[in-house]
């Protein structure tokens, strides 16, 4: 028998019941209320509570989420603490962070693997209900045997078929990542809860899209400029860059593209040329933020930012855009996933 | 320039902050680092969180959302996610109450 638990928020009326098992910020989610999160993996802090009555078991104790002083103040990760008991919690909240499509799990099977460079390959899922998220949403992933559970991007659009496609970097000593380039196989089943995220594509802005990605960060910003092709006004041309350290880390960006009727700007920059210069390069050098006031036409300010890549690129890119630019801040949309 | 009242010196120990909402200005952060205090705004550059709930340590502020770390003096952003300074306050004390010149 499953049990449930009542967990009610000080310092309002709501309150919601969590699923034996499942976090305190994923069953606030699933009931459509606006936790404050970014991450749902213990590395943000944004879901940091206080716990005013009840039990919890804390699945992740060293999370980096949280500061040791905060630890000892009592604070706790709602994304990584599951009820023992009936909860009163103290928790922020906004309604930017209640997800449009409620979270939910579902069994998926994979259908296929596609390899976008030497280390990332998009892997294909299929669910037995429709593909509900909005561009640039994640979803947490649960391979069978592993303990443990990673966020992965979309880079596909929502589908009444139920396909799920990911773009997934073997991380070396990866668990999660080894099982799924060195065992899963085609047929074979996982775990997909979702959608999760705040970093989706905001459909009613008609700001130019700029879409900055590094990495596997890959994901959410081709999902991203995937959706741009079918808003109403698309006005000026959706941008996008991508920072990757050699020639070969660079994804073919408009061939996978190709069948969506997305037309962008593609702009690839390598940080790490090949010392004799042998590799054929006609993309920019260097890091990638140093080139989006080059790229852009636009003035800086007049566009709509998605940024998804390693935490350096992010935090260069946002304190290039706000600290220098005076872009606002509100135009930036990313998942700190550090 | 006229000199605003905020609270008297007294009412924050050395290490500690106050919280203060005076008229026509955003909510304020009265620090008292050492005996020497300053004036900043109390709402996070970053995120809605006030600063009177941070750590303070060595002359700095952590956010209580995110952690980002602002300069008490300078209100300079230190660390990310912050990367706008808070804005300061010429701050004085005149017979035993802090204020700033607005």
């Amino acid at each position: 028998m499953t049990s449930q638990f009542q967990i009610s928020l000080s310092g309002s009326d709501a309150s919601y019941a969590c699923d034996d098992g499942d976090t305190l910020l994923r069953a606030g989610l699933r009931h459509g209320l606006g936790l404050a999160y970014e991450c749902n993996v213990g590395a943000c802090g944004s879901c940091k509570f206080d716990l005013i009555e009840g039990e919890v078991d804390d699945l992740f104790p060293a999370a980096p989420g949280l500061r040791p002083k905060e630890r000892e103040r009592g604070k706790r990760l709602a994304c990584q603490c599951v009820p023992r008991s009936d909860c009163t919690i103290k928790i922020r909240s906004g309604a930017e962070y209640a997800s449009a499509v409620r979270p939910g799990r579902a069994t998926a099977r994979c259908t296929g693997r596609v390899a976008v460079t030497p280390d990332m390959s998009i892997f294909t899922f299929s669910t037995g209900r429709p593909a509900a998220f909005l561009a640039g949403q994640y979803a947490m992933l649960t391979v069978p045997g592993v303990g443990q559970n990673r966020a992965y991007s979309m880079s596909n659009l929502a589908n009444p078929n139920g396909d799920w496609e990911f773009i997934i970097r073997r991380v070396p000593g990866g668990q999660v990542s080894s099982h799924l380039f060195d065992t899963l196989k085609p047929g074979d089943s996982i775990e997909i809860d979702g959608p999760y995220g705040v970093a989706y594509l905001r459909r009613d802005i008609p700001r130019r899209i700029v879409g900055i990605a590094g990495g596997s960060g890959l994901a959410p910003v081709m999902s991203i400029m995937k959706d741009s092709a079918s808003l109403p006004t698309a006005g000026s041309t959706p941008v996008m860059l991508f920072g990757g350290r050699t020639p070969k880390d660079i994804p073919d960006v408009p061939k996978l593209l190709e069948g969506s009727a997305a037309a962008i700007e593609f702009y690839p920059v390598i940080s790490a040329p090949e010392p004799d210069g042998s590799a054929d390069w006609s993309g920019d050098t260097g890091f990638v933020h140093e080139f989006i006031e080059h790229r852009l036409s636009t003035p800086l300010a007049e566009c709509e930012y998605y940024l998804a890549g390693p935490p350096p690129m992010i935090e260069s890119v946002v304190r290039l855009l706000v600290a220098e630019h005076k872009v606002p801040a509100s135009q930036i949309h990313f998942d700190r996933f550090f | 320039m006229a000199f605003l009242h905020l609270c008297k010196t007294d009412e924050i120990e050395p290490g500690s902050s106050l919280r203060v909402e005076p008229d026509k200005l955003p909510p304020l952060a009265v620090f008292n680092v050492d005996g020497e205090f300053f004036v900043i705004n109390d709402t996070c550059s970053h995120g809605d969180a006030s600063l009177c709930d941070g750590e303070i340590e060595n002359g700095e502020v952590e956010c209580p959302w995110h952690n980002a770390k602002f300069c008490i003096k300078s209100g300079k952003a230190l660390t990310f996610p912050a990367v706008e300074a808070q804005k300061t306050y010429l701050t004085r004390v005149v017979d035993g109450c802090v204020g700033i010149e607005v």
